[in-house]
């Protein structure tokens, strides 16, 4: 078919891109998992299953567990604080609406390294607030600067699909709710969060992803003793010279964040094809 | 075309403008237009008419090229167009929605097809001058398809055509989407312009009115054949069967069987009338009669008699739908006109006993 | 709210309730936000703390983060005046422009393909072009880095663009897709029907139609290049570095207000693009703003 051809000769360039430089890479990343180092650090192709064992031994599994960990607080802190947020502008943010929610988006254009490096200037020793306080108050290299890092750099994530399912609601829905069930806790609990889930789970996929793989934050606003993964993997290709682990590091995590994915995508088509029914 | 080819084309009286030859097209399972055979003469306003799904859009399209036929041949001007895609082709069409060019001025969008052509500038600029002066959009060449109104989008759509003067032009429900008003009053106006401009028209509806309205001939599609082919007269009075019947016009279909050169109805009237050879006696038939033709108690000399009792009465302005019941489940809808001499409402009364009478030419046996 | 008012010469609440009026309902909690007004005060207070203070401290004279002292060029002439930042400046920019112009015709000719063609295939590409919006730019990064190693291409300026593009083109096929899923099919037919084959219909008719949409995406792919850091920071070579790279680098070794200054200068940049990709579409002609063509109708 003419038309046929055309497009498919139109698509042919760019999802040859695709898949010589994204989708090979990756292939390359899987193989390499398998892998070790000679002694000069080049790294071998093998059949290798050490690395895999090497990633979950006392010493990387906590790591693991700990970037698990710290996401999941992200995820929850950003839906904590951004739920409400979104909750204001979408239903009490009037003519305002949008330039309240552009105000919001706003921060995300600074660069992530200069944001979190104003936490820094902010709470750093030198940094501002021990300047107000006239104290020494340790802030950072705590798990909670960590934490605090992820937040601030990945909650627009959660706040714009939050608030673009509030602003889809049928404000009717919530004023028969008020009439419903009589109390604020009760309408939000029974009529709005439900109908508001699926921008919720949309934010906790966006913000839990990146945030898993994160390690500026770490590096930067945190100690050793807060590296994340990200950081692990980052320094078996920079400072340990082992590629060979760092990928399969690597192949460990986006594995595990995949398994996520998957059941989201379930969950978001059985929601979709419930509502169509 | 080599001279031979010209001398022959010149010569033929009313020469073919589209032909389609066993032309069937399958999408999938579905199959959308089966076993096509229909000729369109030269400069002839040549309606498909169906409802929905009858494959009359899908016929249109392909002779547009913008799908091809599964089987068969489709023949623009006496020539084979299989390989001929929409761009080269000698027709041009008129869509549902419009589909102007939103980025570009009316000027340009008229000016589109000559462009292609390659057309000079001087030229280009005479016949969009003229293209719009045909549709009356004169004066609107700076203004874009957003600022315009329905009506004015179609004229447009309309002068895009008709300005590279094709041998046919495609119409695609084009006044689906206007009001009552504006559709009567463009279905006057596309007939004049065709008139005047003596192309070939293919137009594609699902209104009978409007076929009725504008047509040299029309062709009632359904589930993809067509059922009957003619002119306006000839459908809307000799409907070929039930569904043309049905579909066409509003028509009573009196059920019965062939008896003695008469349909006997189920209310045990005996309805002499002309039987078409296919009609043996026993053979379960309908009797189709217009509504306007049934004259209600003041009968003339030698109609056709039924009778029944009035049970609905529905005044619409210019007529008065009188609905008489023959036996319990078999209705008749007569139709008087409610002109300065005659009131419905003051004659008949619901419950009133009545004589409905045609003549028996005006009444069609169909199977 | 229920505050009863007496206008003289009305009759009062009692002989209105005689009258038949509603009593108004009593004022519930969601009618009056003050909870939830104070929460997003703060919280935009604590959004936009950090920002302000290196943009205020960009123009401190004085080196301290905890008192202003004076306003000062002086960081910003350490910026400009340090050949490697500048170096580093002009190799983002270099970057960011590439990948945009890469980027936006790749995604653009890949969005067209994927909605017009109707392959079996289509369901495959489809996540092959959404799995990059997915995958952490750690795994890219590294991914990248790999490919690179094992082809023998030296990390550069050029690895990063390439790594850029390679991110870049899934956002510009989503944005030009549902921009292009828009537009009224029966346009390119009309087109064709008026003698347009289909590369001039694509060039006449659909790009036209198509450019609000790839000008917000390419002003987006700017400012996403221009911005990024953990793809370029496994894709670099030695030098140039991509500006967020040395910025990296220069925290790493201590806090420095050179720093605020450069972190001033990013934001702008990032500011005028971003408005430039929801202004310029409406500047252009256009109806709609290129928020509304970022944002898509794809969740409509």
């Amino acid at each position: 078919m003419d038309e046929q051809r055309f497009a498919i000769g139109l698509l042919l360039p760019g999802a040859l891109w695709l898949l010589l430089l994204f989708a090979v890479p990756l292939g390359i990343l899987l193989a390499i998992s398998f892998g070790y180092t000679d002694d000069l650090g080049t790294a071998i192709y093998g059949t290798r299953l050490d690395n895999f064992e090497q990633a979950f031994d006392p010493v990387f599994l906590p790591v693991l567990l700990r970037s698990v960990g710290f996401a999941l607080a992200t995820v929850v802190l950003c839906v904590l604080i951004g739920y409400p947020v979104a909750y204001y502008i979408a239903v009490f943010g009037g003519r305002f609406k949008n330039v309240l929610i552009a105000l919001v988006v706003l921060p995300f254009f600074v660069n992530y390294l200069v944001r979190t490096y104003a936490w820094i200037a902010m709470l750093g020793d030198e940094g501002l607030v021990n300047g107000v306080l006239d104290r020494n108050v340790q802030f950072l290299n705590t798990p909670w600067a960590v934490i605090g890092g992820l937040v601030y750099g990945y909650l627009a994530f959660m706040i714009l699909p939050i608030y673009a399912a509030l602003d889809r609601m049928d404000p009717a829905l919530r004023e028969a709710g008020k009439d419903l069930y009589g109390g604020p806790w009760q309408t939000f609990r029974y009529v709005t969060w439900p109908h508001t889930l699926p921008g919720v789970l949309a934010g906790t996929v966006l913000v839990f992803l990146p945030a898993v793989g994160d390690f500026v934050a770490a590096q930067l606003l945190g100690g050793p003793d807060e590296y994340m993964v990200g950081n692990l993997i980052q320094q078996q290709f920079f400072a340990a010279e082992n590629w060979p682990f760092g990928a399969a590091l690597t192949t460990v995590m986006m594995a595990f964040l995949l398994i996520w994915m998957v059941l989201y995508l379930r969950a978001a088509a059985r929601e979709a094809r419930e509502a169509a029914a | 075309m080599s001279e031979d080819r010209l001398r022959a084309h010149a010569a033929e009286p009313r020469a073919s403008a589209i032909r389609f030859e066993g032309v069937r097209k399958q999408f999938g399972d579905a199959v959308a237009v089966e076993r096509l055979h229909l000729e369109i003469a030269s400069g002839e306003f040549f309606s498909l008419l169906g409802p929905s799904g009858c494959g009359k859009t899908t016929t249109l399209r392909m002779v547009a090229g913008f799908d091809q036929p599964s089987e068969g041949r489709i023949f623009l001007e006496g020539e084979p167009v299989e390989r001929v895609p929409p761009y080269k082709r000698n027709v041009n069409t008129v869509f549902q929605s419009y589909a102007l060019f939103e980025h570009l001025d009316v000027e340009r969008n008229v000016a589109f097809g000559l462009k292609r052509r390659k057309v000079a500038d001087d030229e280009t600029r005479v016949r969009v001058r003229e293209a719009l002066e045909l549709v009356e959009l004169t004066g609107r060449e700076k203004a874009r398809p957003g600022e315009l109104s329905g009506g004015q989008k179609q004229r447009v759509a309309l002068a895009r055509a008709l300005v590279n003067r094709p041998a046919v032009l495609l119409l695609d429900e084009p006044l689906g989407a206007l009001d009552l008003k504006l559709r009567k009053q463009m279905q006057v106006e596309l007939k004049g312009i065709q008139r005047e401009v003596g192309i070939t028209f293919l137009y594609v509806t699902h209104d009978q009115e409007e076929a009725l309205a504008m047509s040299d001939r029309i062709a009632v599609m359904e589930g993809g054949r067509i059922k009957q082919c003619g002119s306006p007269e000839e459908i809307y009075e000799q409907p070929s069967g039930p569904f043309v019947a049905g579909f066409i016009g509003v028509s009573n279909l009196l059920a019965g069987v062939v008896q003695n050169g008469a349909v006997k109805l189920a209310s045990g009237d005996s309805c002499v009338a002309d039987m078409p050879s296919d009609c043996p006696p026993g053979s379960e038939v309908h009797l189709s009669v217009r509504p306007e033709k049934i004259w209600i108690d003041e009968l003339e000399e030698g109609m056709v008699e039924v009778k029944g009792t009035i049970v609905e009465r529905v005044y619409v302005g210019t007529t008065t739908q009188v609905i008489v019941e023959l036996a319990p489940g078999m209705r008749v809808t007569a139709l008087e006109q409610n002109t300065a001499r005659v009131h419905s409402h003051d004659r008949w009364r619901i419950g009133d006993r009545v004589r409905l009478g045609w003549h028996r030419q005006h009444a069609r046996v169909l199977r | 709210m229920s505050t009863t008012e007496t206008r003289p010469g009305t009759p009062g609440p009692a002989a209105d309730a005689e009258a038949g009026a509603r009593p108004a309902p009593p004022p519930r909690d969601f009618d009056r936000p003050r909870f939830l007004k104070v929460f997003t005060g703060v919280f935009f207070l604590v959004l936009f703390a950090p920002i302000a203070l290196v943009v205020l401290f960009s123009f401190n004279s004085s080196r301290s983060l905890q008192n202003f002292e004076g306003f000062s060029l002086r960081w910003y002439e350490r910026f400009f005046e340090n050949e490697a930042l500048r170096d580093s400046l002009i190799a983002s920019i270099e970057i960011a422009l590439l990948t945009m112009v890469v980027a936006t015709a790749l995604g653009t000719l890949l969005a067209y393909g994927l909605v017009r063609a109707r392959v079996r295939f289509s369901g495959a590409l489809n996540v092959l072009l959404l799995v990059p919006l997915v995958t952490p730019e750690i795994v890219a990064g590294v991914s990248a880095l790999l490919l690179f190693t094992q082809v023998g291409l030296e990390l550069s300026l050029t690895t990063i663009v390439l790594a850029h593009i390679t991110f870049s083109i899934s956002y510009v096929t989503v944005v030009v897709r549902a921009r292009l899923a828009s537009l009224n099919p029966e346009v390119e037919n009309a087109a064709m029907d008026l003698g347009a084959t289909r590369l001039q219909t694509f060039r006449l008719i659909t790009l036209p139609a198509l450019w609000p949409a790839i000008v917000a995406a390419g002003l987006l792919v700017f400012a996403l290049s221009f911005d990024d850091f953990v793809m370029s920071f496994f894709t670099t070579g030695e030098s140039p570095q991509p500006l967020p790279v040395r910025i990296w680098s220069a925290i790493r070794f201590g806090v420095t207000p050179t720093i605020n200054a450069i972190g001033t200068f990013m934001l702008t940049v990032s500011v005028i693009t971003i408005g430039l990709a929801i202004a310029l579409p409406r500047l252009l002609g256009r109806r709609e703003s290129g928020l509304g063509v970022l944002l898509g109708r794809e969740n409509a």
